[in-house]
């Protein structure tokens, strides 16, 4: 089950995060877990796979919004330095940083189901 | 304050905001942090965006604009909202994470931008709140510094931000351009006003969309006219044409433009546009020029009219304004009767000489000195008026114009009973002679105005009929006691291509409805003679006379007084037999003294074409009768044959010598069951002939208006008849 103390165990930045919804616990954890529904992990993923750079530009982009405003530090930050590798097109391998960010989101994901 | 404004008693004055958000969860966020003060809209992607732009345009405060949309791009759906006009005013933030991206989306019109991730809540609401006070205070500027019907500038902005863009673009050379739509009063009389202000709202677009290009700024002035100050381009006729083009091709509005090339900027702003207007105002109802260029003529005159201007007050005070008298004449009876006379002002210059109304009244009904001006004619009409009677014993009443803003000034009632008072006439002495012009400007209020004038007693006459859009449906519903018909449309009617047509159908119809008609202008015979056959009542112009002072007009009346009495004691005047032979020679033909072709064509436009009869006549072998015997001995047998034709034909019959050996004789209420009497006549004529000359034949060919069978116009069938007779034999009569 998410909770604030697990979130923040898990390094997010919860007070920030928090605060973008007035301080209602509730809530903020409901968005939380609505963030782990995201698509755009998988769209990420797949076009990684199929090195379609500007779809995954578009996904990591849309996620690195949407992480940012949950404050999930520990996920977002991978997802910072991909949407930038990404923006330039980088001709890199993808692969490190995106394990880094789906085993940061299965931390979460776990979390839930716990 | 401005908490009650935007801050919102809850419910009340909740501002509207659109949130452009394609994350569910960013949408939820923004939710909660925004619903407790905001009535919230959500769109989804761009069209479903721009669908409720639309839809709630006039009751939104702010759209928050995401830039990651799943169908357009942020920045794309940003520049359409600006870029429509009804919608560019609502305020947008852009919402992004990417630092260029807000820099290129505060170029392209958005007012503020707020990063992701958000920051904290009171941030983002002291930020909206922040931008909907700003854009409410900007609207009402807006509101103000507008011209509502266009959305442009007005004319006091308008000024204002010219200088600015002045001060900030001190090399830049500017061009000031004045456009307007030619006669758009008409065309809002005629299409009504909604038609009216499409085109305004139309133009004003164009030229928005001009000045968003090229630079520069424009504004509506007032009414149709509107101006532009933008960096010098040469060649004007390109933006005439785009302007143009861009209008479509309507044939009801035509355009005209003033342009004042690279402006002086030591003169005054509003100054500059002057100057432009007076450009335009050169090309005024020129169809093959419409863009008028403020150059070293138009300096000069702009000088000389100031001059005029600064010197009104003296002219006033020193009475170098002099009236001049014109005489009407009463043309109905057989002898021409005076009737009237016209006021018409003359400005003696003590340094420039004799001024022409032609300048200085155009220049004073600009600048509002007409009023004034006016005033005083009608006191110095009025003054001699009263001395004529007393000194004289004459009585002539005198009109006077009025002008059109006389028309607008509630006291002008007063100001003439006092002057017709303060010099004891009556009010039928003193004619008004209002413009035609004024009495399109606003009907309503001028028909009142000059009711009330009539029911005081004053005679109304309507100047300058036929000079602008004249119709003839304003005779019928207007009070009026006379109407003057323009000097210039009767030179017109007049000019080489002769076509009265018009001139005849506006005389005939005043007739009909009693309203008696005076021509101005008329100075030839055939004019007069034209216009008294066409029932015109009255005649004033250089024909009879031109416009005299006062003391010249006393002794012209006395003449013609003199001229009446010898003519009585069968004395005719010098004067008089001097304009009667005038009239006689610009009539007759020298050689026969028969009607010459100028009367002919007056006498056949004017007769019954129903029942008459036109004859064509010829003397034969003329040509070879001139070369064997000469000029003199071809003058006697015309000069026989005229006389001839003139004692055998009736009173009632019109002959003609169209020219050397031509005649034509039109017969009056004659029908085509008299052609024995046509063959009768011709075989005496022809006897007569032979027995006067010996050898002088003529041949006829002739043609009835209720001919049967008709090919061309009478005149053409006469001829075709006479060609005929030509053809087979002379001497004789064919009958078409």
């Amino acid at each position: 089950m998410l909770t604030i103390e697990g979130l923040r165990e898990f390094g997010a930045d919860v007070e920030e995060g928090l605060g973008r919804c007035f301080g209602q616990e509730e809530f903020y954890l409901t968005l939380v877990g609505m963030v782990l529904e995201e698509k755009n992990f998988d769209v990420l993923q797949q076009a990684i796979k199929d090195r379609d750079l500007d779809k995954a530009f578009e996904a990591a982009h849309a996620l690195k919004g949407v992480l940012g405003n949950l404050s999930l530090t520990p996920v977002l930050k991978p997802v910072e330095e991909i949407t930038e590798l990404l923006r330039s097109r980088t001709d890199t391998d993808y692969e490190p940083l995106l394990q880094e960010i789906l085993n940061k989101k299965n931390v979460l994901v776990e979390m839930a189901a716990q | 304050m401005s908490e009650n404004i935007t801050g919102g008693i809850a419910g009340i004055s909740k501002r509207k905001l659109l949130v452009v958000e394609d994350e569910r969860i960013n949408r939820e966020l923004l939710r909660v942090i925004l619903a407790g003060q905001y009535d919230l809209v959500f769109a989804e992607n761009g069209k479903q965006a721009l669908q409720l732009v639309h839809e709630h345009m006039d009751t939104l405060s702010l759209i928050l604009l995401d830039l990651n949309l799943p169908d357009v791009h942020g920045l794309d759906l940003l520049q359409q909202i600006k870029g429509e006009d009804q919608l560019s005013h609502i305020p947008v933030i852009v919402m992004t994470a990417d630092r260029e991206a807000e820099v290129e989306s505060l170029g392209l019109g958005a007012i503020d931008f707020i990063p992701k991730p958000y920051p904290q809540p009171k941030v983002m609401h002291a930020r909206i709140q922040r931008t909907i006070e700003l854009s409410e205070g900007k609207d009402i500027i807006r509101w103000t510094e507008r011209d509502h019907l266009t959305g442009l500038y007005n004319r006091e902005y308008f000024y204002r931000y010219a200088s600015q863009l002045d001060n900030y673009h001190k090399d830049v050379e500017m061009d000031a351009i004045v456009l307007d739509i030619n006669h758009f009063h008409i065309l809002n009389e005629r299409y009504g006003k909604p038609f009216g202000d499409e085109i305004l709202i139309k133009l004003g677009h164009i030229l928005r969309g001009i000045i968003n290009a090229n630079g520069g700024i424009v504004c509506r002035r007032e009414a149709d006219t509107f101006l532009m100050y933008r960096p010098h381009q040469e060649n004007c006729s390109a933006l005439m044409e785009e302007i143009s083009k861009a209008l479509g091709d309507d044939n009801h509005i035509r355009l005209r433009m003033g342009v004042y090339y690279n402006v002086d900027r030591e003169i005054d702003i509003e100054r500059r546009f002057d100057r432009a207007k007076s450009a335009a105002d050169t090309v005024r109802n020129n169809y093959k020029n419409n863009i008028g260029i403020y150059d070293v003529s138009l300096h000069e005159a702009e000088v000389f009219a100031e001059q005029l201007l600064e010197d009104f007050p003296t002219a006033i005070n020193e009475k170098q304004f002099v009236v001049y008298y014109q005489p009407k004449f009463d043309v109905r009876p057989s002898e021409p009767q005076l009737s009237s006379a016209e006021a018409l002002v003359r400005w003696k210059h003590p340094q420039l000489g004799m001024i022409s109304p032609g300048i200085f009244i155009p220049l004073f009904e600009e600048n509002g000195l007409i009023q004034q001006l006016d005033t005083y004619v009608w006191r110095e009409t009025a003054s001699q008026i009263r001395k004529w009677k007393t000194e004289l014993g004459m009585n002539i009443p005198v009109s006077v114009n009025v002008s059109r803003v006389d028309m607008y000034d509630p006291d002008l009632i007063y100001t003439l009973e006092d002057i017709v008072h303060e010099f004891d006439l009556d009010y039928s002495e003193l004619f008004l002679e209002i413009t035609e012009s004024a009495y399109t400007d606003n009907s309503e209020q001028i028909i009142s105005e000059v009711n009330k004038m009539r029911e005081k007693g004053f005679r109304i006459e309507m100047d300058d009929f036929g000079s602008g859009y004249s119709s003839l449906n304003m005779i019928s519903s207007l009070p009026i006691d006379a109407l003057k018909l323009d000097m210039q449309f009767i030179r017109n009617a007049f000019k080489q291509r002769k076509d009265t047509r018009l001139l005849e159908i506006v005389i005939t119809l005043a007739e009909s409805l009693n309203v008696p008609t005076i021509a101005e202008g008329v100075e030839t015979a055939e004019q007069m003679f034209t216009l008294k056959t066409m029932g015109c009542d009255y005649v004033q112009g250089y024909y009879f006379s031109t416009p005299l002072p006062a003391d010249e007009f006393s002794e012209y009346v006395r003449n013609l007084k003199k001229e009446e009495t010898e003519e009585i004691t069968g004395n005719r005047n010098e004067r008089n037999l001097q304009r009667d032979k005038y009239t006689y020679d610009a009539l007759h033909d020298e050689l026969t003294g028969l009607y010459n072709h100028t009367a002919f064509d007056v006498l056949f436009h004017d007769s019954d074409k129903d029942h008459i009869a036109v004859l064509l006549a010829n003397i034969d072998d003329f040509a070879r009768m001139k070369a064997e015997h000469g000029r003199k001995y071809a003058d006697e047998v015309v000069r026989t044959v005229g006389m001839t034709l003139r004692d055998n034909f009736r009173s009632v019959d019109d002959i003609c010598r169209l020219k050397e050996d031509e005649f034509v004789i039109i017969m009056t209420r004659i029908t085509d069951s008299n052609h024995n009497l046509v063959y009768e006549k011709v075989e005496l004529i022809n006897e007569l002939l032979e027995k006067e000359t010996g050898n002088v034949s003529l041949s006829f060919g002739v043609a009835f208006s209720d001919r049967e069978n008709a090919e061309g116009d009478i005149f053409e069938d006469a001829d075709k008849a006479l060609n005929t007779i030509k053809d087979v034999h002379k001497r004789g009569c064919v009958i078409f």
